[in-house]
Parts: structure tokens; sequence; C-alpha cells
């Protein structure tokens, strides 16, 4: 059966990418619960995120990585990504958030706009080092291949239609354990429910005793790292970055959190793998040109439907 | 027939049943206050008469109507029309290119008159050429979102705050809302929007009858703060006044609309001795206008001194009502509330 | 009561004036002719945004819409040809009904959603011009347009100055209708739902309605900025002209300017444009002739600088001016 084999296909694809999409979409809901912020820099940092495990990679020299010494680079990389990320959102909301902590929601947003922007300036710098890995930083714009470290070969053997490959383990590999884990940090542990205590009501929190300061900057650090894991996966999965690609990215996760009801992070996974479904079945069904069409027009649809997203609830105004 | 009927008002917030099944029954010229210990479910029945909710059970009338929006033949239109234009539009995103070659690209040359007629009839017979799947198909669909999303719509805003405040019930809040950043004036006038004619056009193009309209309005504007004692500072910003002030304001603005009923949330929260006794004054005077006024209110004095009936409230059931005689009478009701709060 | 606007007549008198100082052409007309265009898109911006407090990130998709409106109707490359004044208001008036429509459905979400949706909107406008090059011409965009014409004389392409006019003239309209909007009850209105939506609406004021009628007033002007912007080009230019940059610039002249403010507005664009189209362009020119803007090293060429500049001036704007360069201020308290 040949559409069968064609529809898995699409399946693998869809979920696969959705994975990645709901690492970035995570970070934009955590942020958004907390401090009630469309952290418009998020794209651009996973845009440095993949930068960076460039960077390191091409610090070790552009050998022929292959086996254990591939699979070694790939968790070096997630841990420099991660850190690098983590620390990078950490200072963002340091030097352009904190201080406007109470000002007006859209002073915030237009500090995220201006931190995005300096990001992005800085993605194109970072393409112009002159390392190999960077095409020796002649055309500093120009896309930049990432190596394939992690092959590309058909797990299901060579005869069969459907492909799933070590890429997609690696996702897998990647996501679940994140994402369970974060899972555990937010719902069992002392830090997770300052998160949720301070995301309900900042004030009430403060009186408490909770030091709020430092939960919203363990947020932002938690957020900033997995955006850095899912560069680096994006990365392997892709195996090209650009300093521009941290606004299709950060558009995908920012629909994804939104349509899952933003604010939820079963609903950033959840509206992740809804889009990275459509996406994979409209390039596949449809035409490409028309995807993005197609992603907003289901997420219009659907807002209309439930106001708040799939998983939102819709809080009660207090009167 | 009452003035305002509340029939088995119902509020549940998932497992919460915030207002347990309560009735009573507002009559015209009435000071009628609703009391009870804190979380009772006051402001909630409030909010459940003023739309902010939609109660789970039971209903409000107004005049002997619920004021709620029944389907008629506007909806119907509505709903015909923008499925209309959603098939429309579902039909020419995916065949405008071949129409638009077939109609105009292929008839039209430059400076040469166009035929418009041969052109129409081209893009006709090209429209009618169209497989079912990528013509008559997303057409139907796209007319059936469209119907559906009014529909959907329409069912979500059956009854709204603004439609209730338009039919006659105005109200304050709690917490104080008002337009801070709006002068007093404008407040009034915000309040006063539903007694207005004015539309878009004659707004911006100052016809006559907008210099006319400005007059009377502010002119009222004017006089309704000077009923509440604020006329001096009708040009400031309604947040540089201070709190007991904002309250009067508060009053002002929901007086704007004429409204029958006046709905007060705790009106003497935060008020001194003296301001307390200004407020019963106020409260009357209001009443003297003609206005129906139900209050939440904690401040037994001034319940107990103002209010034609009471009605008390516990746990989001309705423990008792009556005069205010009875009410101090009524054992179940002085434990429920004047025995542990009542100032006296 | 009536408070005369000195900041607005400073602002025409200013800019009226500029021209007979400067030559007939040059960088200046450049950048002050974007100005205007983006004064036109700010305005209308200022009335969802600003007055309203909506949050619309997809401004640009409505220039878009009104540059393409304006060019099928009035290029001689189709049949219509309505001609330059026509076309500016059919090109209002399609622009204001694109805002109605799209608000019909959406303007009951909330905030952020509401946000999400007109990026969304935008993306789907980019989209739809790029995917349906049979009707906009795809990335070559439609051209040529026509030139306005005053009886029987028409302005030229080269005449820096009659366009530099021609726009502020534009911009003075949209400032009276804004300015008449916003002090009337249509304005109030829309002031009271931005202040606190459900205090308005318990006002009797129809929160969806008048939502919608402050959406299609910024998109008819959005609109209208596109057309002027087209026409100035006698081209649509390629779509992707209308990004979500643009909408993104739109956003930043209303709040650095002053939400709500329509004085900051104008203030706004000229440090907005201004900055892009004047002062990152001098600094390349000053780099070249120094000879310093080398190719093969990224960080020597200011153009690189560009958008770190932009968003440190954004952070900084936020952080020492957060209520803008030019707040509004209230009517009658200031005397």
């Amino acid at each position: 059966m040949e559409w069968v084999d064609f529809f898995l296909q699409q399946l693998i694809t869809g979920l696969s990418n959705g994975m990645i999409i709901a690492l970035i979409a995570i970070g934009y809901t955590m942020v958004y619960g907390i401090i009630e912020l469309i952290n418009f820099a998020h794209g651009d940092l996973f845009m440095l995120g993949a930068f960076l495990a460039l960077t390191v990679l091409g610090a070790f020299g552009l050998g022929d990585w292959s086996g254990a010494s591939a699979w070694a680079a790939v968790v070096i990389m997630l841990i420099a990504s991660a850190g690098f990320c983590g620390a990078l959102n950490w200072g963002v909301d340091r030097l352009a958030y904190k201080p406007l902590r109470n000002a007006s929601k859209l002073s915030l947003l237009v500090s995220a706009i201006g931190a995005s922007f300096i990001l992005v300036n800085l993605g194109l710098f970072w393409g112009g080092l002159p390392m190999d890995v960077f095409a020796g930083g002649v055309a500093a714009a120009a896309p930049k291949d990432f190596p394939a470290l992690v092959p590309n070969t058909n797990l299901l053997g060579d005869d069969s239609l459907v492909q799933f490959t070590p890429k997609d383990v690696l996702v897998w590999a990647v996501t679940v354990p994140l994402m369970i884990g974060l899972t555990w940090i937010v719902t069992r542990t002392r830090l997770g429910k300052a998160m949720r205590a301070t995301a309900q009501n900042p004030v009430a929190a403060r009186l408490m005793g909770i030091d709020t300061d430092r939960v919203i900057g363990a947020t932002f650090l938690i957020g900033g790292a997995l955006g850095g894991f899912a560069s680096v996966i994006y990365s392997l999965y892709n195996n090209t970055i650009s300093f521009q690609m941290g606004y299709r990215a950060g558009m995908d996760a920012f629909t994804a959190a939104v349509l899952g009801g933003i604010g939820s992070m079963p609903g950033a996974v959840t509206g992740a793998l809804v889009i990275g479904l459509v996406r994979s079945m409209s390039d596949a069904y449809l035409e490409t040109r028309w995807t993005n069409t197609i992603v907003f027009g289901i997420l219009v649809l659907i807002l209309i439907f439930r106001p708040s997203g799939l998983l939102g609830s819709r809080a009660k105004e207090k009167v | 027939m009452s003035l305002l009927e509340v029939r088995g008002i119902t509020m549940r917030f998932g497992g919460l049943t915030a207002v347990d099944d309560v009735s009573f029954n507002v009559d015209q010229g009435q000071i009628f206050a609703v009391i009870g210990p804190n979380g009772a479910g006051k402001t909630t029945l409030f909010n459940a008469i003023t739309g902010v909710y939609e109660p789970t059970e039971g209903s409000v009338r107004f005049r002997g109507s619920p004021v709620r929006l029944e389907p008629d033949a506007r909806l119907g239109l509505r709903a015909a029309m923008v499925a209309i234009l959603a098939g429309l539009s579902a039909f020419l995103a995916i065949n405008i290119q071949e129409l638009w070659s077939v109609g105009i690209a292929a008839n039209y040359v430059l400076n040469q008159p166009f035929p418009w007629g041969k052109a129409a009839g081209d893009a006709l017979d090209a429209a009618r050429a169209v497989p079912f799947a990528w013509g008559v198909l997303p057409a139907i669909l796209g007319a059936g979102v469209g119907a559906g999303t009014v529909v959907a719509l329409w069912q979500r805003s059956r009854r709204t705050p603004d439609l209730i405040a338009r039919a006659g019930l105005a109200r304050t809040f709690q917490n104080i809302r008002l337009f801070t950043d709006l002068s007093l004036v404008e407040n009034v006038l915000v309040g006063m929007d539903s007694r207005m004619r004015s539309g878009f056009w004659t707004n911006l193009l100052r016809l006559p009858s907008f210099s006319r309209e400005r007059t009377w309005t502010e002119r009222e504007a004017l006089e309704l703060l000077e009923f509440v004692g604020l006329s001096e500072r009708a040009h400031e910003a309604a947040g540089s006044l201070p709190y007991g002030h904002r309250r009067r304001l508060e009053i002002a603005r929901a007086l704007a609309s004429k409204p029958a009923v006046l709905l007060l949330d705790e009106p003497a929260a935060g008020m001194n001795p003296s301001e307390v006794v200004d407020l019963m004054e106020l409260i009357r005077r209001v009443r003297d206008r003609g206005v129906t006024v139900i209050l939440i209110e904690h401040h037994m004095k001034l319940v107990m001194g103002i209010s034609d009936r009471i009605v008390v409230l516990q746990y989001g059931k309705l423990i008792g009502q009556g005069t205010p005689a009875e009410i101090r009478a009524d054992r179940r009701c002085v434990e429920a509330y004047l025995g542990t709060e009542g100032e006296g | 009561m009536r408070r005369v606007p000195v900041p607005i007549l400073a602002y025409f008198a200013v800019m009226a004036a500029l021209p007979l100082f400067m030559g007939a052409s040059g960088l200046f007309y450049d950048a002050f002719q974007a100005i205007f265009v983006f004064s036109l898109v700010g305005l209308g911006l200022n009335v969802v945004t600003g007055f309203t407090g909506l949050l619309n990130l997809g401004m640009a998709a409505f220039m878009a819409i009104g540059a393409y409106t304006f060019a099928i109707l009035t290029s001689d490359i189709y049949p219509f040809q309505i001609g330059f004044w026509w076309g500016i208001l059919a090109t209002v008036a399609i622009g204001a009904v694109a805002g109605f429509l799209l608000g019909a459905p959406t303007l009951g979400l909330s905030g952020d959603y509401l946000a999400i949706v007109t990026m969304g909107f935008g993306e789907i406008t980019l989209d739809v011009l790029k995917n349906l090059d049979a009707v906009t011409k795809g990335t070559q965009g439609i051209n040529p347009l026509p030139r306005p014409t005053f009886g029987s004389w028409s302005l030229d392409l080269q005449e820096e100055r009659g366009w530099y006019w021609l726009l502020l003239g534009f911009v003075l309209l949209a400032v009276l209708a804004v300015r008449r909007l916003e002090r009337s009850r249509s304005g109030r209105a829309w002031l009271s739902i931005r202040e606190d939506a459900l205090a308005s609406q318990c006002m009797g004021i129809p929160p969806k309605l008048t939502k919608m009628i402050a959406f299609a007033t910024g998109s008819a002007l959005a609109a209208l900025g596109g057309a002027l912007f087209a026409a100035l080009l006698s081209s649509t230019g390629e779509p992707a002209s209308y990004d979500f940059q643009v909408s993104i610039l739109a956003l930043c002249i209303v709040i650095v300017g002053g939400m709500g403010s329509v004085a900051g507005t104008l203030v706004g664009a000229v440090v907005m444009v201004g900055m892009n189209s004047l002062v990152l362009v001098k600094l390349a020119d000053w780099a070249g002739a120094a000879g310093v803007g080398n190719a093969s090293n990224v960080l020597a060429s200011p153009n690189n600088w560009k958008y770190l500049i932009f968003g440190l001036a954004l952070i900084l704007v936020v952080r020492l001016k957060p209520d803008g360069l030019l707040p509004p201020r209230l009517e009658g308290s200031a005397s």
C-alpha cells in the first residue's frame, strides 16, 4: 500500500519537526506564563545556539565525523548550546526586561523586539568569523552548512519506502526526556512550585517569601536552555543554518504556544505537534507555497471556536 | 410585576458553587441591599445579573423580559451573507489565477477598449469548467465554515454586559474601575454613550448634529458631576482623584446612561464615617431621581439606615429577606452575619 | 477648553517649509517621503494600538492590500485604469473593508491571541501576493502606476518637492481625521476600551463593533500609506517589501513616539524612519568615503550594524522614556 507508506512518512517528518518546535515553544510559553511577555528574542536566541554549536564543532576541526566521536560531539554541542542559550536568555532578561517589570506590557514587548534585532545582528557578525565551518567568514550573511554528524540511513532497511533515520531517533531521544524532566521540575520541585506561584500572582508570591526575581531568572534560564537543545537538534536534522532562521522558527513556535493555549506547557507541545503535522501534510498533499497560509488559517479557525487555545483555560477576570 | 426578577440563579465555577439557586424581586423605586459575609457570592450574583458571567442556571428578568438576543431574521441574513462571501472567497482563492488569465489577461490589449462583456463571459465559462473538487466543494466548505462562525460568535454574545447596560442596568465595581487617563467629564461621557446618536461619519465630518450633541452631552455631564459634588475637578484626570472621590465619579458615570436600576458594589468600602454619611445622602438622592438602587454593602449602619429591603446570602444561598427590622429580628441572619461582623 | 495642538502645528509648519532650504532632489526627499508614508501607517496603527489598545502585528498586510488594490485598479497593464484619485479613494475603502473583515471574527480574542492572528494575517497576505502571480505579477510587482493629476497638470516622478508636499498633505488630512475622531464619541469609546475593557462594556459600549471601527479606520490609513508608497515608486515592488519588519517598524513608531499621541506618532516616524533611511545611509556613505567599507569584513560595513543600532535604540527609548517621546496629554489639563 503505497499511500499508507507515504502517509506514515509525513507523520514521522511532521512529528519530528513538531517536537523540535515544541522545545522552542515551551520557552515562549514559560516566559509568557510568568511575566506575560511575548519574548520576541527567543527565536533569535535559538539561532545563536545553532551558531555556537557550529563554532564548537569548528573548534574541534572539520574532521571526518563518524561513530562514537560523532555522538560525543553531539553531546558536547548539546551541553554547550544549552548552557550558552540559558545564560544568554538570563542575561537578556537582566538587561532588557528586568528594568521594565513595572512598565506597561507594550514597553516590555518593544524591548523584546529590540533584543531580537540585536541578536539577529550578532548572528550576522558571527557568520563572519574567519573559521572553516563558516566558509572562512567571507560571505557572512550566507546560510552555513552544518556537518551531517548524524547519518541519514534508513533504520527500517533500504527496501522500506518509509524513512526512519537516526536523525528522528535523535530528536525523540533528546526531546522526550527533556519534557519529562521539565514536567518533573515544574510539578515536583520547590523551584517549580515557586514558578507556578509567581505565574499565578507575583505580588502574593513575593509576600509569601518567594524571591520572584530569582524565579523569573530561573525561568529564562530553563527556557533558554531548551532553545539551545532545540537549536542543536534542528541543525543536525536540517544541516543548514542561517542568521535569519530565528524568525521562521520563532514564528512557528509562538504560533504553537498560542494554538495550544499560551502559558500551558502541555498546550505548547500539543500545538507544536499539530503545527508540525499540518506543515508536513500540507507540504505533501497540497502545495508547499500554501503551507504558511494553511497553518495560520487553521490557527484562526481554532481560535474562533476556542478563544484560549486548545488546552488553555479561560481565566475569568476578577471583577 | 417587579422591575427586576432574579429567578433561581446558580453560578458554578468548576466544582465550586458560588451562588446557589437564589431568587428575589426588586421593585421600582426601592433601595435594595444584598448582604452577607465575605465570599458569600454577592459580587458573583451582581456579575450574573449584569452579564459579566453567564449564569449556570436560572434567569434574570428586567421589566418582564430576559435581556437576551433571540435568533432573528437579522442573524439569518448575516449568516447567509457571510456564507456567500466565504464560499465565493474559497472558490476564488483557488481559481482566481485561471479566471484572471482567461477573463482579463487574454482579452486586454494596451490602449484598446476593453471588451467587458466578452471578458465576463470567458471568465464565467472558465468558472463553470472548474472540476467539482476544486470549485463547488471548496465553495460549500467555505460557506459552511462562514455560517458556522457567525452562529458560534453570536451564540457567545447573546447576553453581554453592554446589552444589559443599554437595557437600563448600570453598575459600579467593588475595586473601582475608572478610565484613569480620561478626564472626569470624559468618564461621564463614556457612560452617556448609549444615549448618543452621532455615528462615525458625523464625528469625522463634524456634521451639524455633532456640535448639537456635544453641547447637550457636555452640559449634562457637568450637571452629573455637580450632582455628585465633583464639578470643580471636571477636567482633571480620573487617575488623579483621591480614593473617596473615585466612588462618586463611578456613580456619576453609571448614572449617565439614565439607568432604571443602579447596582452599587460596596460603595462605602474604605470610607471614613463622615464620608459614609455623605454617601447615604447621595444614594437617597439617586433614588429620588427615580433610579432603583441595589447595593452590596458590609457597612451595617448604611444598610440598615437606607434600605427598603434586604436579602442575606451565606455560602451562596439566600438565607433570609425582608425589611431591615425583619432582618434584625431573624436569628439565622443575625448569626450568619450581624452577630459576627456587624458594627451597629 | 479647546487646546491648540501646538506640537502638531509646529510640525506641519516646519515640514512644509523644509524643502525650501533643501535642493530640488537628494537623499533628503527619499527619507522624508518614506517618513510621510510611514506617518500614515503609524497614525492608523495609533488608532488601533494607541487608542484602542489592540496589539496589531500585521499592519504591513494592510499596506500591501492598499498598494496592490491601487496598482490593480490604476495600472495600464490591466483594463480598470480608474486614475490616481479614484484609485486612492477605492484603496481607502477596500483597506477599511479588509480591516473590518479581519476584525469581525477575531476581535473577540484577547490581547496576545489577537496579536498572533494579525501576525498570521501578515504572513498569509504575503503568501497570497507571492502565489497569485497571474494577478500580482509575483516578485516583479505591478508597474507602471499613474501619476497624480491636477486638472491637466500631472506630477512628474522626478518632481521630488511636489511629491513631498503631496504626501505631507495626505498626512495633514489623516491627522485631522484622526484628531476629530479621537475627540468625539468614537474616540472616547476606543480609549475606554484601552483603559478598562470590562468597565467600558458595562457602560454600554459594544466592544466588538467599537473595535471593528477602530480596526477599519487603522487599516484604511495603512492602505492609503501603501497606495502612496506604490505610487511614489510607480510600482508595488515585490511582496517582500511588506514583510513583518515593516509591521514592526510601524509598531515601533507608535510606541517610541508615545502610544495614543498623534503628535508622538509624527515624531516617532521621523525618528524611526529617519534613522533607517537617513542616518544609516549617511553613515554608510561616510564609511565608504573613508575607505573602511571593506566587503570582506562583516564588521566594517555600517549597513551591517543596522539592526544592532535599531535594537539598541528601541531598548534605550523604552527604558528612558517609557511613555514615548511625546506622550499624550490629557485634554484640558495642560494649560
